[in-house]
């Protein structure tokens, strides 16, 4: 995996056609991560300096590999 | 040679002298076409061959990637629906190395849309010169039309135009074309018919289907490799305008537009009109009386209140700096003594019925919504349906893998907005002072 830098901002994505909403990650970054109604994950747009560790526990733990962070691209 | 009596209006109840005087448009006539479906027009079949196309466009420029700045200062922004500045794709191409595509997209899956079948029908030879066009511009390795599996109409004016590019039975007119082409090294189209259903005009999808899976939208990763394969989809007005701006010519300042007739008993007009055109002015033309409201952008899209766009240029950049728009140009208005909130419900079980089935936020919010809306329309729902479908609505927004669901949650929130009287009238429990029919295409009543 590409490392990022630790002062670029940086989010929490998922592909939603892999996701199965098991919910791993909310569990696992609840600060950054909430289940709808149907238990899907909804995540913020960007994530705090303090969130990312935990993030990077969920994108290891999703057992659909639905989840990767990637840097905000303020290009498009 | 006059190019007005080209653009003569043949649709009733439209003067020609409304719109005297116009530079040269995209289309040669404005047309009409039935209710939904494909653009096969009802009445005279236009369409350009390639002796009137050299002869009205004179050559075409081969692409090179100068024109990125052309692109750029044109301001082409695509006609499919999301307006993007097309330059911004292109750049995004142009930071990769790997095998690229390039596609014309010609799927318009908007039931009520006409206007890129109009095109593909009448101007073949524009949307294919942009097609090349682009292809040369960004060295592409393969240039793809993408149709409906549906739109019989559509693909026999565009093979008919290949044979007469590539010079299949028509030797004689091709030659010089042929020779330029061989000259620029550009890739020979490929005509691909995908599936009809709604989202297999997604760019997403098109670009999946080529590589050889399903017509379905998906999400795509960034990649960190240089030689990943590429892709560019550009719709196909897009592409016509653009071989117009390569030639040096100002793009004609026009937009094309399909309008819904409120009758039942009338179908589509799809036209080419100024984009100074109001909505007033435009429902006008076409002989209609103003509406209550009007659907913009189709089923995907959303109501506005008549009085509140009815003096509104058709402009994109002007709608939205109202906060609103037309996407593909799809405009549909409801003729007062429907009722709003029973179209929305048609309108959400067609888009719910719709869905790739892929993604949970449109799987199971679809139908929640579809659901609600119908609630709401048969008054069965209690007062709490409205805020249910709010919430959901703003939970499931830019959640997809594609923007389908959005189509949904942007018609929910616009009709609750736009139909209050009619919501009221339907929590209250009282029978709704509008008739329940369905009159919006393609849906189920």
């Amino acid at each position: 995996m590409r490392q990022t830098a630790a002062h670029a901002p940086v989010r929490l994505r998922v592909d939603p056609l892999a996701c199965e909403g098991i919910g791993l990650c909310a569990q696992l970054a609840g600060d950054s991560v909430e289940l709808d109604r149907w238990g899907y994950p909804v995540i913020e747009a960007q994530l705090a300096a303090g969130e990312v560790g935990a993030a990077r526990r969920a994108v290891r733990a999703c057992p659909r590999r639905a989840l990767w962070i990637e840097e905000v691209d303020n290009r498009r | 040679m006059n190019d007005d009596t080209l653009l003569m209006p043949v649709v009733a109840g439209r003067s020609p002298a409304s719109f005297a005087g116009r530079a040269p448009g995209l289309l040669l006539a404005d047309t009409r076409l039935r209710r939904s479906g494909p653009a096969d027009p009802v009445g005279t079949f236009l369409t350009e061959d390639l002796a009137e196309h050299g002869a009205r466009f004179g050559p075409r420029p081969r692409g090179t990637t100068d024109l990125l700045d052309v692109v750029d200062q044109a301001g082409l922004t695509g006609h499919g629906g999301a307006h993007v500045p097309a330059a911004l794709k292109w750049r995004s191409v142009l930071r990769g190395q790997g095998p690229l595509t390039v596609i014309a997209n010609g799927a318009e899956s908007e039931p009520v849309a006409g206007k890129d079948g109009t095109l593909l029908r009448q101007r073949p030879h524009l949307v294919l010169d942009g097609l090349e066009i682009l292809a040369e511009s960004l060295g592409a390795h393969r240039a793809v039309l993408w149709l409906h599996g549906d739109d019989e109409g559509a693909r026999r004016s565009v093979e008919r135009a290949l044979a007469e590019r590539y010079g299949v039975g028509h030797e004689h007119a091709a030659r010089g074309f042929q020779e330029a082409m061989r000259r620029a090294q550009t890739v020979r189209i490929e005509i691909v018919s995908g599936p009809s259903h709604y989202l297999s005009g997604e760019a997403s999808a098109i670009v999946r289907a080529l590589a050889g899976g399903p017509a379905l939208p998906t999400v795509r990763r960034r990649s960190t490799d240089p030689l990943a394969a590429r892709s560019l989809v550009h719709n196909v007005e897009t592409l016509a305008r653009l071989a117009i701006v390569a030639r040096g010519i100002m793009a004609p300042a026009t937009r094309l537009l399909t309008v819904l007739a409120t009758s039942v008993h009338e179908g589509r007009a799809v036209v080419e009109v100024p984009l100074t055109t109001t909505f007033a002015s435009l429902l006008e033309g076409l002989g209609e009386s103003p509406p209550q409201a009007v659907l913009l952008g189709g089923y995907g899209g959303r109501w506005a209140l008549w009085q509140t766009v009815a003096d509104l240029p058709v402009d994109e950049a002007a709608l939205r700096r109202a906060g609103t728009g037309l996407g593909a140009g799809v405009v549909a208005p409801l003729a007062t003594g429907a009722c709003g909130v029973r179209q929305t419900a048609a309108v959400l079980a067609y888009l719910s019925s719709m869905s790739a089935r892929q993604c949970g936020p449109c799987v199971f919010g679809l139908p929640a919504l579809a659901a609600g809306m119908e609630d709401l329309a048969a008054g069965t729902g209690g007062r709490a349906v409205v805020g249910t479908l709010l919430a959901d609505a703003a939970v499931i927004e830019g959640r997809g893998a594609c923007h389908h669901p959005d189509g949904a949650t942007g018609l929910v929130s616009s009709a609750v907005e736009v139909f209050r009287v009619d919501v009221e009238a339907h929590l209250a429990g009282r029978a709704c002072q509008h008739s329940r029919r369905v009159v919006l295409p393609g849906l189920a009543q």
